[in-house]
């Protein structure tokens, strides 16, 4: 645990990250669009509730379309090894677990329509107490990762 | 092997309990609506031919319910008009437990649970009521010959299995321990209101030089009279417990044999479960605040399944009450897999204290300062708030240590009470270390690794350890060579 992981997370993460934090920036700026709106139409609605939540649009949009997703690109890193998996994630708190093979009950790949639209899936891995996930890999190199894995966890387990 | 029987006819009364409780609460609605509008007429009417359909169904289903011994399974058909058969295979049996409560013991009978090793709970069964030798020659027919399946269970006790007439060791409470147990239990709210208590009494020195005499008087004679209901009542709530304590725990004897852990308890409830070693993920010690300045604590173990939703309590109890310093040779005598020594605990470096202290005093302290503003008269209690939070932390930091031991894992904790987890290498599921960049600068890091504990996690956290340990830690938990 001294060392971080060797292998970092495609670098199209960063492309589905920030396509996630634009889509829902779109929720304030509807929403402070239509307050401005309405304090046009009634009296009882300030129109700096409107101003507020575009300001707060605007700096929620920057910190997390274009400053989070480097950093997390940054710091996410993996390894496999024949006995665990170590992976390493945390922008202000960096996290690095090790999942031993022995210990692996299942292994999943997950990709919502942005992960899909950059061919890039998730991969899920369940412990019977925990579940961990490695993000944004290339949909290939996930699916190769889960049959390896499920490969090297298909070890004889005692009683969980 | 033998011909199908029914159970015992008490079991009809059993199950018209169960369905009148289970349907109680949907029909009070309709009960209460109809006794608003005072027609009594319907709701007797009602009421009897809602207690015939229960009569009559719990009658059927007792004389269509048999179960029937096989060479090495159990056969259990049920069902009125959907017919039910189930076939338990003695070697999927983990633990068969009898269990008798008031009415089982006046009919002289018994509730025989059957468990098995699947984590669904609706494979398992229960023959609510069989008379008591029925009863243990079920158990005995199910669990005893248990030689043929013996390979395909843990290999490495094999050699003990051929012994059947041996002494098993085993470890049985005394009443004065039950009691020690029952009177140190609830403490936390007694203690509470003796604070209020002695609060309250200060009250009434005060009012003393604002009132007149004879108010006063009056006044004070009333709370005095107060107060003594409120000892009486603390007294009474305190005994109850203590009472509760001893129903409940009564003769609680815990025996080990080859691969399972039996405890038998109760006074009228007599009660039985069976802890298969499997099961057991780690091996705990808690000590409350009450118990640890007189020296007892409480042994727990986290088991992987268990009656999930039938107590609240996260872990199960392993024994009630024991003297500290004999929980080793309690260990020792019935779980040698979870013995240890009595090496020094690695405790965490000076560094770690600052925060503790502020991860305690954060919220008090806002408090204060909001009180500080607001309604300055009493800034006493947050501030008391803010000392008391820091000692806790203080406490935490100087209980808070581990130690490695061969292949056991020691962890010290305290939330309030100190509570002492020992678990095996090969049960801790993930191992993760937490830093940010004050711990970078510190060289300082938190350990979180998690154990299975009832279908879920528990999570056993170090923060602020040395980082030079945790690597140890690290070291000695991975797989790599």
């Amino acid at each position: 645990m001294r060392e971080q992981p060797s292998e970092r997370i495609a670098g199209d993460a960063i492309k589905a990250w920030q396509l996630t934090a634009h889509l829902v920036a779109l929720i304030p700026l509807v929403l402070g669009i239509a307050a401005i709106i309405a304090s046009n139409y009634f009296d009882f609605i300030s129109y700096w509730i409107g101003i507020g939540l575009l300001i707060f649009t605007v700096i929620e949009w920057i910190i997390t379309a274009f400053v989070i997703p480097n950093l997390r690109w940054k710091r996410w890193r993996y390894q496999i090894y024949d006995q665990e998996i170590y992976i390493q994630h945390g922008i202000i708190i960096v996290t690095r677990t090790v999942v031993p093979m022995i210990r692996v009950q299942h292994v999943d790949t997950e990709q919502g329509p942005i992960l899909k639209k950059y061919r890039l899936s998730t991969l899920q891995i369940s412990t019977a107490a925990t579940k961990h996930e490695i993000p944004a890999l290339l949909e290939e190199e996930a699916a190769n990762l889960r049959d390896q894995i499920s490969e090297l966890a298909r070890v004889e387990q005692d009683d969980v | 092997m033998s011909e199908p029987k029914r159970l015992h006819p008490v079991s009809v009364v059993f199950s018209i309990i169960q369905t009148i409780r289970k349907s109680i609460f949907s029909f009070l609605p309709i009960i209460i609506l109809a006794l608003g509008n005072g027609e009594w007429l319907y709701i007797a009417i009602g009421a009897v031919i809602f207690a015939a359909i229960i009569i009559i169904v719990s009658i059927l289903s007792w004389f269509r319910y048999t179960y029937q011994l096989e060479e090495d399974q159990i056969r259990i058909e049920q069902g009125i008009l959907v017919r039910k058969k189930r076939t338990i295979s003695k070697h999927r049996i983990q633990s068969i437990d009898l269990t008798q409560n008031i009415i089982h013991r006046i009919f002289g009978l018994t509730k025989v649970q059957i468990e098995t090793a699947g984590s669904d709970h609706k494979i398992d069964a229960s023959l609510h009521a069989v008379t008591m030798e029925e009863g243990k020659i079920v158990h005995d027919q199910l669990k005893y010959n248990k030689k043929i399946i013996s390979q395909d269970m843990d290999t490495e006790e094999e050699e003990s299995q051929t012994v059947t007439e041996k002494v098993y060791p085993y470890e049985k409470i005394s009443p004065k321990a039950l009691f020690i147990a029952g009177s140190t239990s609830g403490g936390f709210g007694i203690i509470l209101g003796l604070f209020g208590l002695a609060f309250s009494e200060l009250e009434t020195f005060i009012p003393d030089h604002l009132y007149t005499q004879a108010s006063d008087w009056i006044f004070s004679q009333a709370l005095q009279v107060l107060i003594i209901l409120a000892v009486i009542t603390l007294i009474i709530l305190w005994g109850l417990g203590i009472l509760a304590t001893i129903i409940q725990h009564w003769d609680f004897t815990i025996t080990r044999y080859e691969k399972e852990l039996f405890i038998t308890r109760g006074l009228l409830e007599k009660k039985q479960s069976t802890i298969p070693l499997k099961r057991i993920q780690a091996v705990g010690m808690k000590e409350s605040i009450i118990r640890q300045p007189l020296g007892y604590a409480t042994m727990y173990v986290e088991i992987a399944s268990g009656e999930i939703g039938q107590n609240a309590e996260t872990h199960t109890l392993l024994y009630p009450l024991i003297k500290k310093n004999q929980a080793r040779e309690f260990l020792a005598k019935l779980l040698p897999e979870y013995e240890y020594t009595q090496e020094k605990w690695t405790k965490l470096p000076k560094r770690a204290l600052p925060y503790y202290l502020l991860r305690n005093t954060i919220f008090p302290l806002l408090a204060t300062i909001a009180v500080f503003i607001f309604f300055r008269e009493w800034i006493i209690v947050p501030l008391a708030a803010v000392v008391l939070a820091g000692i806790l932390g203080y406490f935490q930091y100087k209980t808070i240590g581990y130690r490695l031991e061969g292949e056991n894992l020691l962890i010290r904790n305290r939330l309030l009470g100190r509570d002492t987890v020992l678990v095996k290498h090969k049960r801790l599921q993930s191992f993760q270390k937490k830093q940010h960049i004050l711990h970078k600068k510190q060289h300082l890091a938190t350990l979180d690794t998690a154990i299975l504990s009832k279908f879920v996690g528990r999570h056993l956290v170090i923060r602020e350890l040395e980082l030079k340990d945790l690597d140890t830690i690290a070291d000695w938990y991975s797989y790599r060579d």
